[in-house]
């Protein structure tokens, strides 16, 4: 075998190697969850929710009135807002993307985006 | 030399084989990441929308939400009831008199004979109430028994005239079309994806109506969740392809006074809160606009009466339900049994199947 031919074997073996890796790594990666919280349709923050080590508190202000969101290790809620009807408050945590928080009055919205899950959508 | 280019030759052959080997896990895998899909969430008619469309390109999944988003704004300007430009306003502000609603004019069709069907458990006339317990202000109070008799009194779709594109209302009388108007869009939305060459779409107009085009890209039939009306998450799990759905609890939007639950359901016989030992009614059809209304219908009616309707339905009516009662009693009609399946947590709960 001449230098090209090794080299060029050197490289498939790489490739080979990639390829197999990407393959393993796709099929147990679990896309990991994040929190996007948006007021008005403007993106606010992106919280990858596997990394949050400790519940912390985000304040967000619209013009409308005030909310608290609780951001804990793998979920997120509304924990407090000054909005009439305390659905945000009431509905509690989220951790997957089969339904966002909503505050109407506020027109926030606090869904999660990527991880996996089973369900499309819910009823009610 | 001929004999060296020979073996370079299938050398090279091997060489491209093995290479094509390599490469193909990473091109399989391209091809498992499906067709593109766009979702947009809305806030619109008083709720949060979130569309999620499949197509075979970026560009025609773009340019199709952007239709969608179009025509929910359309809907939304047509019916609603405190915007001044809208035509149900001019309906409700006609004072007796015959008013132009062409925007409106099949709605109003449609919502009528679902007010028929039902015996008037569904009723569109009952605005005055809604805005009496503050359902629409969010400012909520409790009505005396006089007020609710007075209102009960202006409540009944008999009265709402149609004639071609016209319409009227006696005066004091008002529609409120938010039982229905979001699963006629969600109809009107998938006639126009439909027209865009969409076939895999999951429409959410704000949870209690849901339109699910097609199937998940693949084929897998859409995983749809219902909540559980005593706030536990989840109680079950609908699969469903082509399919509409629509649930009315009152859970959804209520207010406590006193230690009691007032609910946006209003029974058209009494113009309060409808107390029939349900907590919430799901149903199942291929149009958004007999879920929306029909779940509305049912919960007034209560499960007996409701199963009754079920067992009767007549022709173009055909539907599927789940009832929750107030206790967590769960019963699913026949035509769902195979799509119904309780969710994690909840297997322990006794689902009652009916039969015709």
């Amino acid at each position: 075998m001449n230098k090209r031919a090794k080299l060029v074997l050197a490289l498939l073996v790489v490739a080979l190697a990639g390829s197999l890796a990407a393959i393993l790594s796709g099929r147990e990666r679990t896309e990991s969850p994040v929190a996007r919280i948006s007021q008005g349709g403007q993106v606010l923050e992106e919280i990858a929710l596997d990394q949050v080590e400790r519940p912390y508190t985000i304040e967000v202000d619209s013009g409308a009135g005030h909310n608290t969101v609780l951001v804990e290790p793998g979920r997120i809620r509304v924990s407090q807002a000054d909005c009439p009807d305390q659905v945000c408050v009431s509905q509690g945590y989220i951790s997957d993307g089969t339904v966002p928080i909503v505050c109407l009055p506020h027109s926030l919205l606090i869904e999660i985006v990527g991880g996996g899950g089973t369900l499309d959508g819910a009823a009610g | 030399m001929r004999t060296a280019r020979t073996s370079g030759g299938l050398f090279r052959r091997a060489l491209a084989l093995l290479l094509g080997a390599a490469l193909f896990p990473a091109l399989a895998a391209g091809c498992r990441r499906g067709p593109d899909s766009v979702r947009e969430t809305v806030f619109a008619m008083d709720t949060v929308m979130t569309l999620t469309l499949y197509a075979g390109s970026q560009e025609q999944a773009r340019q199709a939400m952007d239709g969608a988003v179009a025509e929910i704004r359309a809907v939304e300007g047509l019916c609603a009831p405190e915007d001044r430009d809208s035509q149900l306003y001019a309906l409700n502000h006609g004072d007796g008199a015959w008013v132009e609603v062409p925007g409106l004019q099949d709605l109003l069709e449609r919502s009528l004979e679902l007010c028929r069907a039902t015996g008037g458990a569904l009723d569109v006339t009952a605005y005055p109430a809604v805005k009496a317990w503050g359902f629409f202000s969010g400012e909520y109070r409790v009505p005396s028994q006089a007020e609710l008799a007075q209102l009960a009194g202006r409540i009944g779709y008999e009265a709402l005239e149609l004639s071609g594109s016209r319409a009227r209302l006696p005066q004091g009388m008002e529609a409120d079309l938010g039982a229905v108007a979001k699963g006629y869009a969600g109809d009107l939305l998938r006639e126009g994806l439909e027209e865009a060459g969409i076939s895999s779409a999951l429409l959410d107009l704000g949870q209690s109506t849901i339109v699910a085009m097609g199937s998940k890209p693949g084929g897998a039939p859409w995983r749809i969740a219902l909540q559980d009306p005593a706030g536990g998450g989840y109680l079950g799990v609908l699969e469903l392809e082509d399919c509409a759905l629509g649930t009315s609890g009152g859970y959804q939007r209520y207010f406590e006074r006193d230690g009691q639950r007032y609910w946006h359901i209003l029974d058209p016989d009494t113009a309060a809160p409808a107390r029939s030992g349900l907590a919430s009614v799901t149903v199942a059809a291929p149009e958004g606009i007999l879920c929306d209304g029909l779940s509305t219908a049912l919960f007034v009616m209560g499960l007996e009466r409701g199963v009754q309707f079920w067992r009767e339905r007549t022709a173009g009516l055909e539907f599927e339900a789940v009832f929750v009662t107030d206790g967590g009693e769960l019963y699913v009609t026949a035509g769902l049994e195979d799509s119904f399946s309780l969710a994690e947590g909840f297997e322990d709960r006794e689902v009652t199947v009916i039969r015709e």
